[in-house]
């Protein structure tokens, strides 16, 4: 399931899957349908074109197994599917009546919403079993809809090339530029550090609103000797980026998985996150891997004045982060083990 | 532009469709459009599973990504180009032939053959019938799939060629004592007829084949039927070849054997023509008929062993003659203007 024209974390998963599985010996293909989740009513009629396609076999050949990744496709019928969930319509669940989106806002709003939760509670069943990305989206999985499933954690892309450098002055926040993310957040944080605290910022901006909004934010607070906007860069800056920081923050907003925090533990730094992030709380182990937060800039600030002011213990909390990243069994041979069997 | 190139695809199995959509996207995107390709997964059997799918495409929307306008949708094979768009394009490859000119052809499909083949036949006339005129503007990939859609839909549209791939790179080289026939290996192609030709030949005539074998049954029936009539000496299999390889084949042949059966385009003529060689073909066999000129850039012989003797004969005798008709058919491509430049503004005008 794809939206055309927009290439995201979605889409460099299922082409990492379909990569490792040929590299496995399988014949792998990706099956892209597209999505528009606009207007409502649009959401079901391409829910009911995926229950229409018929991957069963395939040039009188079977199919022996189909991977659905992504709603509505993870519902098309397959007599030997299993889902490794990316997320549900999020929209319907934790993300109705959310201040960034708008589904509530239709008259048929919250028809469609039954009826999403009712096709995924009877639909999702009808596979041999449902893997999640992360236990976040396991539990609302659970929470939602009654459904059990596994978290499967996804290695993020060239996990072999990230490695680590002696720490630099700054706080790396690596993120696409959108109000989920919460770059302003810290922005209020840095504002309130009692120690000169500079982060470096990259990521192209999704909403060029909201990047305005950051700019004024660190011109009003001063903070601009403080902060530094990359915008996009290459996988290797990036990676160059992680070795050298001090540590990373990542404090997004309910995030389902967030291969952010993976990168640093694999870059051996520690992780500045918040209660409310979701999928980085499952890796970050406070006090020992990084330090959870409160969401908001008071405590942030605190965190990142902690981190900043013993540099050895960030050093160790990055080692331990490593450790915890090899312990977790996070890799591709695990992966499709799981989904194969 | 913002243009969705969309078709329909059979998962694990790349055909010529998939090429010609790769290609269309690499010249949109050299054009300086933004283009990106759908493919929607296609299932043609049982029969009955062929309107679920066609009601799937109805039901997505191209309009729109992120809020953001999408210009333009290309169509290129069925059922994909029945998605609706307010600004779509069909450049038409194929309908579900097995619907219309296939129907009782138990190879393509076997529609007749099903209890509900009738009523889905119906099903797939009338969707086309009501909802490709939906489309801003109709192209096809040759004048023989403009004539099905005209004949058995009532619907006019114009061919709209493109060039095979790597256009530039076909030469030509003083000829060889061998005709070239390049098609993949099965019952349709008809090696089978150009074996039985070469038998009547009086010149003796030299074959030399390059392509895959559709089956092993296929290549071991034509190789039989070579020993059987005492041609081992005067054929050649080469089997799949490189695209280099075949280009020098191109380059060095006499002329160029392409008898199929029925074919909806054919590559092989314009690489025939774009290497300066005349193109022996068949009067039963379509899209070639729509470039070979008889007498003037190649021989349009009947599509039996005797008729066809006569051709390659002929050529070979002549090859002075062999040589002028090569030269008219290069002259005939250029008057074509068939370029990827034209095919871009047809189908975004």
């Amino acid at each position: 399931m794809r939206v055309p024209f927009v290439r995201g974390g979605a889409e460099v998963l299922a082409e990492d899957l379909c990569r490792v599985l040929i590299e496995a010996g399988h014949q792998a293909e990706i099956v892209a349908i597209p999505f528009k989740s606009y207007p409502p009513e649009r959401i079901l009629d391409q829910l009911l074109a995926c229950r229409l396609l018929d991957l069963s076999e395939t040039g009188g050949a079977p199919v022996d197994r189909l991977i659905g990744l992504k709603f509505p496709a993870y519902l098309i019928p397959h007599p030997r599917k299993v889902i490794w969930m990316l997320h549900q319509h999020r929209q319907a669940y934790d993300l109705w009546q959310h201040p960034l989106n708008d589904l509530h806002t239709y008259a048929n709003g919250l028809d469609v919403r039954s009826a999403i939760h009712a096709a995924d509670m009877k639909l999702l069943p009808q596979s041999r079993g449902i893997f999640t990305i992360s236990r976040n989206v396991a539990l609302r999985l659970k929470a939602y809809c009654g459904l059990d499933a596994t978290p499967l954690y996804p290695p993020p892309r060239d996990g072999g090339r990230f490695h680590t450098r002696p720490a630099e002055d700054f706080l790396y926040f690596p993120s696409r530029i959108n109000r989920l993310k919460r770059q302003d957040l810290a922005l209020r944080a840095l504002a309130l550090t009692r120690s000169r605290v500079r982060i470096c910022f990259s990521g192209p901006a999704d909403d060029r609103g909201f990047e305005r909004e950051c700019a004024d934010l660190s011109r009003k607070e001063a903070l601009q000797n403080r902060v530094q906007w990359l915008g996009a860069v290459s996988e290797e800056e990036k990676r160059d980026l992680y070795a050298r920081c001090l540590g990373v923050l990542f404090p997004p907003l309910d995030e389902d998985y967030g291969y952010i925090t993976l990168e640093a533990l694999l870059a051996r730094k520690a992780v500045i996150t918040c209660a409310d992030s979701g999928g980085p709380l499952e890796f970050v182990v406070h006090r020992e891997t990084g330090i959870i937060a409160e969401p908001t800039p008071q405590s942030l600030a605190t965190a990142m004045d902690d981190l900043w002011d013993d540099r050895d213990r960030a050093k160790q909390w990055g080692d331990a982060g490593r450790q915890r990243y090899s312990d977790l069994r996070i890799d591709w041979g695990n992966v499709i083990e799981n989904l194969l069997q | 532009m913002k243009i969705l190139v969309a078709t329909s695809g059979v998962p694990f199995i790349r055909g010529a469709a998939e090429i010609l959509a790769g290609s269309l996207l690499e010249e949109l995107s050299e054009a300086g459009h933004e283009a990106e390709l759908t493919v929607i997964p296609f299932k043609d059997y049982p029969p009955n599973r062929i309107p679920d799918q066609i009601l799937a495409c109805r039901l997505l929307d191209l309009t729109e990504s992120c809020g953001i306008r999408i210009d333009r949708v290309i169509g290129l094979n069925f059922p994909a180009y029945l998605i609706p768009h307010p600004h779509k394009v069909i450049w038409l490859q194929h309908q579900h032939r097995s619907a219309y000119d296939l129907w009782d052809q138990p190879a393509a499909g076997g529609l007749v053959h099903s209890p509900d083949g009738p009523v889905i036949r119906e099903t797939i006339r009338r969707a086309d019938r009501e909802l490709i005129p939906e489309a801003e503007a109709i192209y096809t990939q040759s004048l023989k799939v403009s004539d099905r859609l005209l004949r058995y839909c009532g619907i006019a549209a114009a061919p709209l060629y493109y060039p095979p791939a790597n256009a530039l790179l076909f030469y030509k080289s003083p000829p060889a004592d061998y005709f070239f026939f390049p098609s993949p290996i099965n019952a349709a192609n008809r090696q089978w007829l150009a074996i039985q030709a070469l038998a009547q030949c009086r010149e003796r005539v030299r074959i030399r084949f390059a392509g895959e074998p559709g089956s092993r049954t296929q290549q071991a029936e034509c190789v039989h039927a070579a020993r059987k009539l005492k041609l081992n000496d005067r054929i050649e299999w080469l089997g799949g070849v490189s695209e280099d390889r075949k280009r020098d084949l191109y380059a060095h042949c006499l002329g160029v054997v392409f008898p199929p059966a029925d074919e909806d385009y054919g590559c092989v003529t314009l690489e025939a023509m774009l290497s300066s060689k005349p193109v022996i073909t068949c009067s039963d066999s379509g899209g070639p008929l729509e470039f070979v000129l008889d007498r003037q850039t190649g021989l349009v012989a009947q599509p039996t062993s005797e008729s066809l003797a006569q051709a390659m004969d002929m050529l070979w005798a002549d090859r002075g003659c062999g040589a002028a008709m090569g030269e008219a058919g290069r002259a005939r491509y250029r008057d074509l203007h068939i370029s990827w430049a034209n095919v871009v503004e047809k189908l975004l005008c």
